[in-house]
C-alpha cells in the first residue's frame, strides 16, 4: 500500500445544522490528513467545532458533506452497523468525564470494545487484564469505577481505548476533569502510547499540553485556523510492527468465530 | 450474533434484573397472573378430559355416542343457551332415531338421553328446575348405573315409573328410601321404583349429574312436559373391533332416516371425552378473558419498566455505542432483558397456576393436570408477551444517538 502512512483523510468536511435562516455550521469545509504516528492537539475556543470534528473522525457523527477516508476505506456514507464495527476495531475513545459504566467492574469496562468484536469471554478478560496491568491497575480489576480516583478512572478509560489495538485514539479533553498531578500522569501515559507508534488526536483547552504534540491545530468558527507541525513526518515514531504482529496473532488465537 | 455475545447479553440482563429486584418482581407478577389463569384453564380442561375418558373406559370400549352438532364450544352460544328459559332446546335428534339405531347389525342396545327441566311436586316438597332425564330401560344395559334399591325404569304403560338419584331422593322425599312414593310433573304422576347409589360424577360424557336427576321413560316425560329433544344417544356395540364400521352404519342409517340431514356426529373412543359441560365452557371463557386482560396489563407493565430502564441507562447506551456497539447489539441487549423478565413471569405463573388449581381441586372433583403442552404453551405465551411489549423499548434504546446519550446524566 502506497498510502500506508495516511490514516485519515478528510476532504471538504462540512457539518451543518438547520436550513435557511436557522442554518449554522459546526464544521465548514475542513480538510485534514493524519499520518500514522502523529499526536495531534486540536485547540480553539468553545463552540469552534473541535468536538464535532473529533466525533466525525470517531464515526459517532456524520458530516453533512465531504469525504472521509479511514485507513483506505471511504467511510463517509457507510451503514451505521459498519460504523459501529469500525468504532469497535479501529477507534479508541477517551472522554473528559471518563464515561465508564458504573455497574461494571473496571476489567469489564476495559473489555467493552472486545464484547462487540466477537471475542470469547476468556479472551476479553485476558486482554483487558493485560491492558490494565500496563497502567498499574491490575490489583484493582474488580473494583467499581466509583472506588477509584479520577486519575485512575481516566487510566481505566485509556486502557479501554487501547485494548482492541485501534488505528487511532481520540481524546476529548482527557485531563479536563483532573488535577495537575493526575493530568501529568495521564499525559505521560498518552505519550508512552504515542511513542509505541499509535496515532492520537486530542482536543484540549490547555496550551501547556501542546508540548506533548507533534502537530497543533487551532480551530476557529468551524474551520482550521492554523496547523503547525512541530515534528517532521520522518521523525514520527515508527509503529513497532513486530510487537503489533505478535499481538495480532495472539488476539486471533483467542478469538471465537 | 456470536455465542459470546449472547452470553454477554444474558448476563447483562441478569445483572440488570437483579439490581432492581423489587421492580422486576412486580413486573413479573403481572405476567404471572395472566399465565396462572391460562395454566388454571388448561389444567382443569385436561383434568376434565381425563375424568371423562376414565369413565368411558370404565363403561367399556364398546360405547358409541351420537350427538347433535351444536356449537357448545363458543362462549356466546353457551351463554345464550344458559340464559334461555329451557337450557336444552336445539337438538335435531329424535326418539325415533333410537329405534333406527337399534335395528342396525352389531348394535346391542341404544338409549336416548333427553333432558328437560321442570318443577317436580311430591307430598312434602315442590322443587323447581329439577333435571329430568328421559331415556329407555336399555339405558342401564349400556351404562351400568348402580341401584341402591328397587329396579330401573321399565316399559309398563299403566304406571309411569321413575328412578331418582341419591341427592334428589333426599331433596324430594326427605328420605333415601322413596320407593313406592309418587311425584308429579305437570300433573302427570310417576311412581318411584328405584334409587341410585351415590355416583359423585357430576362431570361425565352424558352431561347429566345422576345424583341430582330423576330418570323417567322418555315417552312418558315427553307426554308430561309436551315435547322433548334428544341430546345424545348412547349405543353399545357387540364388539370393540367393529366400532368404526358400526358408527359408519349408524351415520348412514340416520342420514337416510332424516332425509339427508347430517347435522349430528357419531363418536367413539377418545372422541367422546370432549368436555361437554356448558358451565365449564362459560367458566373457562371467563378465565380466558381474565387471562388475556392480565397478560396485556402485564405486558404493559413490562413495557413500562423497560422504558424506565432504557431511560435510566441512556448514558450506558451512549458509552456502549461509542466503543463499538451497533444499534442491533443494543436492541438485543434490551430484548433479552424484556424476554427474561417475561419468561421469569411465565415460570412464576406456572407455579402460581398450579397452586390455584390445587385449591380448586380441593373443592371440586378436578385434579390438577400437567403435560408437556401446557409447559410449551406457557413458555410461548410469555415469550410472545416479551417480544410484543419489549420491542418498542428496545427499538427506542437502539435508536438513541450516541453523542446525545453520552451527554445524558445519570
Amino acid at each position: 500500500m502506497g498510502t500506508t502512512n495516511t490514516v485519515i483523510e478528510l476532504k471538504g468536511i462540512t457539518k451543518r445544522y438547520g436550513y435557511g435562516d436557522t442554518e449554522s455550521f459546526a464544521l465548514k469545509n475542513v480538510d485534514l490528513t493524519v499520518r500514522r504516528g502523529e499526536f495531534i492537539m486540536i485547540m480553539g475556543p468553545s463552540g469552534c467545532g473541535k468536538t464535532t470534528l473529533l466525533n466525525t473522525i470517531g464515526l459517532l457523527d456524520r458530516a453533512t458533506e465531504g469525504s472521509y477516508v479511514l485507513n483506505g476505506e471511504n467511510v463517509a456514507s457507510i451503514s451505521s452497523r459498519r460504523q459501529a464495527k469500525l468504532r469497535a476495531k479501529k477507534i479508541g475513545f477517551i472522554f473528559q468525564d471518563f464515561n465508564l459504566i458504573a455497574d461494571l467492574p473496571i476489567i469489564e469496562n476495559v473489555a467493552l470494545p472486545l464484547v462487540y468484536t466477537g471475542h470469547s469471554k476468556t479472551a476479553q478478560l485476558k486482554q483487558a487484564s493485560s491492558a490494565l496491568s500496563r497502567f498499574h491497575l491490575q490489583e484493582r480489576e474488580y473494583y467499581f469505577p466509583y472506588q477509584l480516583s479520577g486519575g485512575q478512572q481516566q487510566r481505566v478509560a485509556i486502557a479501554r481505548a487501547i485494548v482492541s489495538d485501534p488505528e487511532i485514539i481520540l481524546a476529548d479533553e482527557p485531563t479536563g476533569n483532573l488535577d495537575s498531578r493526575s493530568s501529568h500522569i495521564v499525559m505521560e501515559e498518552l505519550k508512552a502510547i504515542h511513542e509505541e507508534g499509535n496515532t492520537i488526536i486530542m482536543v484540549t483547552h490547555n496550551p501547556s499540553l501542546t508540548t506533548y504534540a507533534t502537530r497543533v491545530i487551532n480551530m476557529l468558527d468551524g474551520q482550521i485556523d492554523t496547523d503547525v507541525k512541530t515534528v517532521s513526518d520522518q521523525n514520527l515514531p515508527k509503529p513497532v510492527e513486530e510487537r503489533k504482529t505478535t499481538r495480532r496473532t495472539r488476539k486471533k488465537s483467542g478469538r471465537k468465530k | 450474533m456470536s455465542v459470546a455475545l449472547v452470553k454477554t447479553h444474558f448476563n447483562l440482563a441478569k445483572t440488570a434484573i437483579k439490581e432492581n429486584r423489587t421492580r422486576s418482581f412486580l413486573t413479573c407478577l403481572g405476567i404471572a397472573i395472566g399465565v396462572a389463569c391460562i395454566i388454571l384453564i388448561l389444567s382443569l380442561m385436561g383434568s376434565i378430559s381425563r375424568l371423562v375418558s376414565e369413565q368411558v373406559k370404565g363403561i367399556g370400549a364398546d360405547l358409541i355416542v351420537v350427538r347433535p352438532n351444536t356449537n357448545k364450544d363458543t362462549v356466546s352460544s353457551v351463554v345464550a343457551e344458559l340464559t334461555s328459559s329451557n337450557a336444552y332446546q336445539k337438538s335435531n335428534l329424535a326418539l325415533s332415531d333410537v329405534s333406527t339405531i337399534t335395528g342396525i347389525e352389531n348394535v346391542v342396545a341404544a338409549a336416548p338421553i333427553a333432558v328437560a327441566t321442570s318443577t317436580v311436586k311430591t307430598e312434602k316438597n315442590t322443587l323447581d328446575s329439577v333435571t329430568l332425564l328421559g331415556t329407555t330401560p336399555s339405558f342401564i344395559d349400556i351404562q351400568p348405573l348402580s341401584l341402591k334399591d328397587g329396579s330401573f325404569i321399565n316399559n309398563t304403560f299403566e304406571s309411569n315409573t321413575a328412578v331418582v338419584g341419591h341427592t334428589m331422593s333426599l331433596l324430594l322425599f326427605n328420605t333415601n328410601n322413596p320407593i313406592g312414593k309418587t311425584l308429579t310433573i305437570h300433573g302427570e304422576r310417576f311412581v318411584v321404583v328405584g334409587v341410585l347409589r351415590e355416583v359423585e360424577e357430576s362431570i361425565n360424557f352424558n352431561n347429566v349429574d345422576f345424583d341430582n336427576a330423576v330418570i323417567l321413560n322418555a315417552s312418558a316425560l315427553a307426554n308430561a312436559v309436551g315435547g322433548l329433544q334428544v341430546q345424545q344417544i348412547n349405543v353399545k356395540a357387540s364388539n370393540t373391533d367393529s366400532l368404526a364400521e358400526v358408527s359408519d352404519k349408524i351415520k348412514n342409517a340416520l342420514v337416510e332416516a332424516k332425509a339427508g340431514e347430517t347435522n349430528f356426529g357419531v363418536y367413539y373412543g377418545d372422541e367422546i371425552t370432549h368436555p361437554a359441560s356448558s358451565l365449564f365452557t362459560v367458566v373457562s371463557g371467563m378465565l380466558t378473558t381474565v387471562a388475556a386482560v392480565a397478560l396485556v396489563v402485564g405486558g404493559i407493565g413490562v413495557m413500562n419498566i423497560m422504558l424506565v430502564s432504557v431511560g435510566e441507562r441512556t448514558h450506558e447506551i451512549g458509552i456502549r455505542k461509542s466503543v463499538g456497539a451497533s444499534s442491533q447489539n443494543i436492541l438485543a441487549q434490551f430484548m433479552f432483558e424484556a424476554l427474561i423478565l417475561s419468561i421469569l413471569g411465565g415460570l412464576f405463573g406456572l407455579v402460581l397456576g398450579y397452586i390455584f388449581a390445587f385449591f380448586v381441586s380441593i373443592a371440586t372433583p378436578f385434579a390438577p393436570y400437567i403435560n408437556i403442552w401446557i409447559l410449551v404453551i406457557t413458555f410461548c405465551t410469555s415469550l410472545a408477551v416479551g417480544v410484543i411489549f419489549g420491542i418498542y423499548p428496545a427499538l427506542k434504546a437502539a435508536s438513541k444517538n450516541p453523542i446525545e446519550s453520552l451527554k445524558h446524566y445519570r
